[in-house]
């Protein structure tokens, strides 16, 4: 779901509009009850995400696993009730993930994020402290790449002695492990000063 | 001002890297059980691991930075999931429940499990510990979000939670294995 590339005119838009009327089409589609128009709509969202020349690649996954969803979905819903709901049911999920799809490929994640900061601003009353929210979030997609590999490592290591199949054997090393990269982490933001507690008081 | 400063940076540090780590564990390609498919993949691990070792507060605010990076559109759920539409299909529940499962999780193991003596007593009501709030929290958000969302009333919604009951309760046993272990040698990591 990355839109780093889109240009199109949804592209453009500013985020919180574009949230917003996700928000309201979301609540509007479940006051619709009749197939035929959620229908005419999956078709208007299709047709929306189309025209914002979206990379269709990123969706064929998450496609994939939502249309098995709603397959059980529809046949479970079809025998308890009658086939009719089952269709308005599913169409109307479709539609609004769709409607969704083309929000977060048209929205950069920058654009979205720094749109959860603001509703979340209200926050800050409460006792939150936007910098230290930022070095988490900033902290947390630094160390992705960087566990994805620990844990393929110890993985690895535990499969030449034979205990790949033992979870404990990879849980431990890989809990361990993380929780040496952060004290590592940690003392170095310290060693270099950083400081991130509020002083305005 | 300079102690409190240092725990507060320390905190964050130690929230972000379990955040990291659920991330981690849905990149790992899944794994297809049986003739349904149903995704099985090691993060609701992740979610346990961050309550049961870093305490309600650290542990919830690891699986919320996971799902807030997740919606604004980062590919961090398993099979390459991310986006609004995550949290507004079928399973968008579930998401929600990691928040407070591991939050319950970590309330049980910093008021509960650490305050027993022996290794078995931490064992079992660690167990017991992440099955209420690993398995039990997140099921009580992701199935009536399901019955709600899709009008399947809730029975049948709990039948499609069932698929994934063996999967989460092998991930409930190691979490409670691993994380005695480790209270074991970072006595400070909950004080």
């Amino acid at each position: 779901m990355i839109a780093a590339q889109n240009t199109s005119y949804l592209a453009k838009l500013p985020a919180g509009l574009k949230f917003g009327a996700l928000l309201v089409l979301s609540i509007g589609l479940y006051l619709i009850g009749s197939w035929q128009i959620l229908l005419v709509l999956l078709i208007l969202s299709v047709l929306i995400l189309l025209s914002a020349r979206v990379n269709l690649r990123q969706l064929r996954m998450p496609l994939v696993t939502l249309l098995l969803i709603l397959g059980i979905v529809f046949v479970s819903l079809g025998i308890q009730t009658t086939w009719d709901s089952a269709l308005v049911s599913v169409l109307r999920l479709l539609t609004m993930c769709m409607f969704a799809y083309a929000v977060s490929l048209t929205t950069t994640f920058d654009a979205m994020l720094e749109l959860f900061q603001q509703v979340a601003s209200p926050l800050r009353h409460v006792g939150a402290n936007p910098a230290q929210i930022s070095l988490g979030l900033s902290l947390a997609i630094r160390f992705i790449p960087e566990l994805k590999r620990v844990y393929l490592e110890v993985r690895e290591a535990q499969h030449a002695r034979g205990l790949a199949n033992n979870p404990l054997a990879v849980a431990v090393p890989l809990v361990i492990r993380s929780l040496r990269i952060a004290e590592d982490t940690a003392e170095a933001l310290e060693a270099r000063g950083y400081d991130s507690a509020e002083h305005s008081k | 001002m300079a102690t409190a400063t240092t725990s507060q940076t320390r905190n964050t540090v130690y929230v972000a890297i379990f955040a990291a780590m659920i991330a981690a564990m849905g990149l790992v390609p899944p794994i297809v059980i049986g003739i349904v498919p149903v995704p099985i993949t090691l993060q609701t691990l992740g979610v346990m691991l961050a309550g049961a070792l870093l305490g309600p507060v650290r542990g919830m605010l690891s699986s919320l930075i996971v799902v807030v990076l997740a919606l604004a559109g980062l590919p961090l759920l398993a099979g390459g999931r991310g986006g609004l539409a995550v949290l507004l299909g079928p399973t968008g529940g579930y998401l929600l429940g990691w928040i407070f499962g591991s939050l319950v999780i970590g309330a049980l193991f910093k008021f509960w499990v650490l305050r027993q003596k022996s290794q078995t007593g931490r064992i079992i009501t660690g167990l017991v510990s992440v099955i209420i709030g690993g398995i039990g929290v997140i099921y009580l958000f992701g199935i009536p979000w399901t019955a709600a969302v899709t009008g399947l009333d809730l029975g049948t919604s709990a039948i499609g939670a069932i698929a994934f009951l063996p999967g989460d309760l092998i991930k409930a046993v190691v979490t409670a294995l691993v994380a005695v272990t480790v209270h074991r040698s970072y006595r400070a990591l909950m004080s």
